[in-house]
C-alpha cells in the first residue's frame, strides 16, 4: 500500500509551476542613428522564466523525499548471504555453504525461531541476482512459508539442550506423583524440590488447607477445591477445571494424581504444551522457489530514518532561502 | 598613437592622467597662440599652487620670503576658450568594437586636453554642458585650479535626456562677449538644432567656432550586429533592426545627412571636423585644432 504514495510524484509540478512565468521580453540595445533605419514592427518572444533555480530544486527535493518517506522504500542492498540459526555446528554451517558455493557470503546468525520469519520481512533487501541460504536447526512453521524470492534451507538437526524443571509436591500421596514426574522422558528432566523457591514453575497441592500467600508459581496442580476459592467459578475443560489466581494459574481433577499411564502422559503433556511450549520439530531440507503470489511483507522503514534527517535538512535549507530571498 | 590609447580613455577614470598622455604625444605647440607676447606685464603676486609652472615662481622672492610666489601677468591673454558639451542621451552610444568606450568619453577626454592647452597658454576656459535639457555654465576663469575646476565637471557629467530648446540656449548665449574660441563636441545628429543655431550665430558674432562631430566606427561602416533589436535612445518610435537588405539605406540616410550639414557650415564657415572614437584622440585633437586653411 506504501508504494501507492508514488503515484503523488506529480505533485512536484506544482513548485516547477510556480517557479516559471511567461514573461513577454523586449530586449533592445540604444542605436543613436536609430533615425536613419526604417521602422521594424518589434518583434517580441515570449520566453519561459525561471525563477529561483536553487530554490525550486530545494523545493522539488523537499517534496520527493517526503513521498519517499511516506512510501517507505526498501534499497536492495544485500548480496548473497547465509543465514545460520544460533547453536548450529559451524564446521556442518561451513560445509554447508562452500557446498553451496556461498563460502564467501555475508553471514547472519539468528535465533532458529526466528530465521524464516526474519528473511520474509527483509525478502525484499535482497539484490535480485542474490542467493539466500538458511542453515542450521530451523523449526518447522505452523504453515508451509512462501517467499517472493527463492530461499534454500538446509537443516541438521541438533542435540536438544537439557533443561530443568523444578516442582514442588505438597501431598500425603507424594511417592505417587513422584512416580509420575519420573516417568516423564525427553530433554526436559522434572526435578522435584522439597522447599518451594523462585524456580518452581509448579506447585502440586493435594492438601485440603489454603497454602500460604507468599507461595507462588505460575501453574499449579489443585487435588482439593476446598482449599483455593477461585475454583468456584472455575470453567470446565474434558473435566479438568482451571481458573486463575493471584498466585498463579489453578488446574483441578477430581481424578488426581492420574491411575493409568495415558492419563498421566497426557497430563504431563498438556502442561508441556499450554504451560512451557511446544518441543520444537526441525523442519526437512528444502528449496523454495519464488513465489508470485507470496505476500509482500509490509517495509520494515530501514530508510525512514535517513529520509526524515534529509528531510528536516531540506525543511531548513528551504526557509533559509525563502527568507534570503525576501530580503 | 594606437588603439591602446583609445582602451585607456574607456578604462582610465583619471582624465587628467589621460589628458596629460595624451598631450605628451602631441608636443607643444599646438595652439598657434596668436595672443603670445602679452601678459608680460606685471600685476601681482599670488601662493604657488600645484600645476602651476615653474618658470613662473618667482625666485628671488623665493629665497626672501622662504615660500613660492608666482608672479601673476595683467592679462595673458584677452582669448576666452569656451567648450561645449552636447551630453544628450545620443552621446552615449558606445563603440561596438573597443569596450566601455563611447561617445560622451571621447568628447570629454578631448575637450579637457583643450582645457589643458588653454590653461598652459594662460588663456581663460569656461564649459558649457548641454543635456538633460538644461545649460550647465563653468564659468571662464584661469589658471590649474580651475583647469581642474573643469575638470571634474566633465567627470561629473551624465549623457541623458535631450538638447536644450532654442529660447533658453538663445539667452544663454551672453556667455561670449569678448571675442572667444568655442569648441563644441557633439554627435551632430539632431541638425539642425538649437545647438546648430547657437553655433551659427556665435558664428555670426565673429567667434571662432570649431565643431567636433563624433561617430563610431560602426556608424561610418554600416557593421551594426543584426542580431540584436535596436531603439533610439531620445526618440520614443519603437525598434528598429539592422541587416544586410538595411545597410545601403542607412548609409545612404546617413551621408545624406551629414552631407547637408557640411554644406550648412562650410555656408557658416565653421569649421567641421568629423571623427570616429575609435581613432587616436592625438591626431583627432590635432585635426580639430589646426587653423583652417593652413
Amino acid at each position: 500500500m506504501n508504494a501507492l504514495w508514488w503515484l503523488a510524484l506529480p505533485i512536484l509540478l506544482l513548485p516547477v509551476w510556480w517557479h516559471r512565468r511567461k514573461r513577454v521580453q523586449n530586449k533592445a540595445a540604444p542605436m543613436a542613428t536609430a533615425r536613419f533605419l526604417p521602422r521594424t514592427e518589434p518583434r517580441q518572444t515570449r520566453v519561459w522564466l525561471w525563477r529561483d533555480p536553487l530554490l525550486l530544486l530545494v523545493r522539488c527535493l523537499l517534496l520527493a523525499v517526503l513521498i519517499g518517506w511516506l512510501a517507505d522504500p526498501v534499497y536492495p542492498f544485500r548480496g548473497d548471504t547465509v543465514v545460520v540459526t544460533e547453536g548450529a555446528d559451524p564446521a556442518w554451517a561451513l560445509r554447508e555453504a562452500a557446498q553451496a558455493g556461498l563460502a564467501n557470503a555475508e553471514r547472519v546468525t539468528l535465533p532458529a525461531e526466528q530465521a524464516l520469519g526474519w528473511v520474509h520481512t527483509h525478502e525484499r533487501e535482497w539484490q535480485r541476482d542474490a542467493r539466500l541460504l538458511v542453515l542450521g536447526d530451523v523449526p518447522m512453521p505452523a504453515a508451509q512459508p512462501a517467499f517472493g524470492r527463492p530461499v534454500e534451507v538446509r537443516t541438521q538437526a541438533a542435540a536438544p539442550v537439557k533443561v530443568e524443571r523444578h516442582v514442588y509436591i505438597a501431598s500425603e500421596r507424594a511417592a505417587e506423583w513422584r512416580r509420575m514426574f519420573a516417568a516423564q522422558v525427553g530433554p526436559e528432566k522434572i526435578i522435584v524440590d522439597d522447599t518451594p523457591d523462585a524456580a518452581t514453575t509448579l506447585i502440586v497441592w493435594d492438601r485440603a488447607e489454603t497454602p500460604p500467600a507468599s507461595l507462588r508459581a505460575s501453574l499449579w496442580w489443585v487435588t482439593q477445591p476446598s482449599a483455593f476459592p477461585e475454583l468456584a467459578k472455575a470453567r470446565t475443560l474434558s473435566g479438568m477445571r482451571y481458573a486463575d489466581s493471584a498466585r498463579g494459574r489453578l488446574w483441578h481433577h477430581a481424578d488426581w494424581p492420574p491411575r493409568d499411564p495415558e492419563a498421566a502422559r497426557a497430563l504431563l503433556d498438556d502442561w508441556q504444551q499450554l504451560h512451557i511450549k511446544p518441543r520444537p520439530y526441525t523442519m526437512s531440507s528444502q528449496a523454495f522457489a519464488a513465489d508470485k503470489d507470496a505476500n509482500a511483507p509490509a517495509p520494515g522503514g530501514a530508510l525512514r530514518g535517513i529520509l526524515l534527517a534529509i528531510l528536516a535538512a531540506l525543511f531548513v535549507l528551504e526557509r533559509t532561502l525563502t527568507h534570503a530571498r525576501r530580503r | 598613437m594606437s588603439l591602446a590609447n583609445t582602451a585607456l580613455i574607456a578604462h582610465t577614470r583619471k582624465l587628467d592622467l589621460v589628458i596629460r598622455h595624451v598631450l605628451a604625444g602631441l608636443g607643444h605647440g599646438i595652439h598657434a597662440g596668436r595672443e603670445r607676447g602679452a601678459g608680460v606685464e606685471f600685476s601681482e603676486y599670488r601662493a604657488y599652487v600645484p600645476g602651476d609652472e615653474w618658470r613662473r615662481v618667482d625666485w628671488k622672492l623665493a629665497a626672501r620670503a622662504d615660500r613660492y610666489f608666482v608672479r601673476e601677468a595683467e592679462r595673458d591673454s584677452h582669448v576666452a576658450v569656451w567648450l561645449i558639451l552636447d551630453a544628450s542621451a545620443s552621446m552615449a552610444e558606445p563603440s561596438r568594437s573597443v569596450d566601455g568606450l563611447d561617445k560622451l568619453a571621447y568628447a570629454r577626454m578631448l575637450l579637457g586636453c583643450v582645457a589643458a592647452i588653454a590653461q598652459r597658454q594662460g588663456d581663460a576656459f569656461g564649459l558649457v554642458v548641454l543635456g538633460s535639457g538644461k545649460v550647465t555654465f563653468t564659468p571662464a576663469l584661469r589658471g590649474p585650479r580651475h583647469l581642474q575646476r573643469v575638470l571634474s565637471q566633465l567627470q561629473r557629467t551624465e549623457a541623458e535626456g535631450d538638447l536644450p530648446d532654442t529660447e533658453t540656449l538663445k539667452a544663454s548665449l551672453h556667455f561670449a562677449q569678448s571675442p572667444s574660441a568655442i569648441y563644441a563636441a557633439s554627435d551632430l545628429l539632431d541638425w539642425p538644432s538649437p545647438l546648430s543655431i547657437a553655433l551659427t550665430r556665435l558664428r555670426q558674432m565673429r567667434h571662432d567656432v570649431r565643431v567636433l562631430g563624433l561617430q563610431t566606427q560602426a556608424e561610418v561602416d554600416a557593421s551594426f550586429s543584426s542580431d540584436l533589436a535596436y531603439r533610439d535612445p531620445e526618440r520614443e518610435e519603437g525598434v528598429f533592426r539592422f541587416g544586410a537588405d538595411l545597410k545601403e539605406g542607412y548609409r545612404r540616410n546617413r551621408e545624406q545627412h551629414f552631407g547637408a550639414l557640411t554644406a550648412q557650415c562650410r555656408k557658416n564657415d565653421i569649421p567641421l571636423t568629423l571623427a570616429a572614437i575609435e581613432q587616436a584622440p592625438g591626431e583627432v585633437l590635432r585635426r580639430w585644432l589646426r587653423r583652417p586653411g593652413r
